[in-house]
């Protein structure tokens, strides 16, 4: 969206003529004075809680985007608040863009970030959810009767959908693997104990030895990570093959693989 | 070589040399490999080394260049390639961690610094196990 005039009134009823003429107008004398080194510090700090004011209807436009996922909308008021306040910092009149142009992304920009703190970086529709779940039990189906592991067509037959959907579905499993950033469960466990997982003193590692640079990462790697990584990329398993072997489904196999090269890339270059 | 290996590739994109965007670049390819109907369990894996690839590329990138991806597609492969310029590129170490994870992901794996740009491609050919070379 590029919004050379945002018109927030029209998603809200009550709110004044902002964004409109007026209100731009207004919102231009404040941006001068606030700009003014020749007037006081207070004259100017009252532009700013004024520029804020007169602004917080694009706020609250941004903010109603996000509804309906789960987070109340005061507090994405709140936070694309904060985007208004770095905006209206930063903004140069003299470069000749609406506020509001220069303003919305940073807004927006503010409260999704809100979102990803709290861990979901995008939100997957229930529908996703279902089909990732349906393409979970369905790959581990398939895998059994065909020995291998199936492909987008043979899923998209068996499940009775597209393969566009099964692709959709698939990228939907990566974007949940954000979520499992900070969380070592999400769920799909079997419950099967991670020590279960352990070996002692691991012998996949032992002949090793080009990869003696590596172990001190592999060691401070979370047991079953550590696990999956050597059967993968010393013992040569497929992902559903560890799957299989560790208990948890291949997405999870690759979500956690994916997950533990960039532990070790960002812990490699950290040691450089 | 892929026998029927074109000269021009298929699909081309270009983003810029920040692993920002290697996302990105990861979702295409595994979008262009579920085309292809390879298995899901290639698909992840070329998703992953495709990021491997990247990340080895990446820190050569001269400033303010591009990431340029390359891919070619034939009825029982991918061939992604990624390059970006690099003036003065650093041989790549076969024996690193990064590569023995490329190698073991795809099928085919190799590095090429010539002409002032730094590249790495890989194959993924279904079917065959993976086996390093």
């Amino acid at each position: 969206m590029r919004p050379d005039r945002v018109r927030y009134e029209e998603t809200s009823g009550d709110v004044s003529a902002s964004g409109t003429d007026p209100t731009r107008q207004r919102s231009a004398e404040l941006f001068e004075l606030l700009g003014d080194s020749a007037r006081s510090e207070s004259d100017r700090a009252a532009a700013r809680e004024d520029l804020v004011h007169l602004h917080l209807p694009l706020v609250e436009h941004c903010a109603r985007r996000f509804r309906n996922r789960g987070e109340p909308f005061e507090d994405l008021v709140q936070v694309g608040t904060i985007g208004l306040l770095k905006s209206i910092d930063r903004f140069e009149a003299a470069r000749g863009v609406e506020f509001s142009t220069y303003a919305t992304p940073t807004i927006i920009g503010e409260i999704k970030r809100y979102f990803r703190d709290k861990g979901w970086a995008i939100k997957v529709p229930r529908r996703l959810q279902e089909l990732r779940m349906q393409i979970t039990t369905t790959t581990a189906e398939l895998t059994q009767n065909l020995g291998r592991s199936p492909t987008p067509r043979e899923l998209a037959e068996r499940i009775g959908c597209t393969v566009e959907e099964i692709i959709e579905g698939m990228e939907s499993s990566n974007a949940y693997a954000t979520l499992s950033l900070d969380a070592t469960d999400d769920g799909e466990e079997t419950g099967g104990s991670m020590l279960d997982a352990l070996g002692i003193e691991d012998p996949d590692l032992e002949h090793v030895e080009v990869r003696e640079s590596i172990k001190p990462m592999l060691d401070q790697l979370d047991p079953r990570e550590k696990r999956i990584l050597v059967l993968r990329f010393f013992k040569n398993m497929t992902q559903t093959q560890i799957a299989e072997e560790i208990g948890i489904s291949q997405m999870h196999v690759s979500r956690l693989l994916t997950r533990t090269l960039d532990q070790m890339r960002v812990a490699m270059q950290d040691a450089l | 070589m892929p026998a029927k290996q074109r000269t021009r590739a298929d699909v081309e994109l270009r983003l810029p040399a920040d692993s920002a965007y290697v996302s990105v670049l990861r979702t295409t390819t595994a979008g262009l490999a579920a085309r292809l109907d390879f298995p899901i369990d290639d698909i992840e894996d070329l998703r992953i080394a495709v990021g491997e690839a990247s990340a080895m590329v990446l820190p050569e990138a001269a400033s303010d260049t591009d990431l340029t991806c390359s891919f070619y597609m034939t009825a029982g492969s991918l061939t992604v390639e990624v390059s970006v310029e690099a003036p003065f590129p650093v041989q790549p170490d076969y024996d690193s961690f990064a590569w023995q994870v490329l190698s073991t992901l795809a099928t085919r794996a190799e590095a090429d610094t010539s002409d002032g740009r730094f590249s790495v491609k890989i194959s993924m050919e279904p079917g065959e196990p993976g086996f390093g070379p």
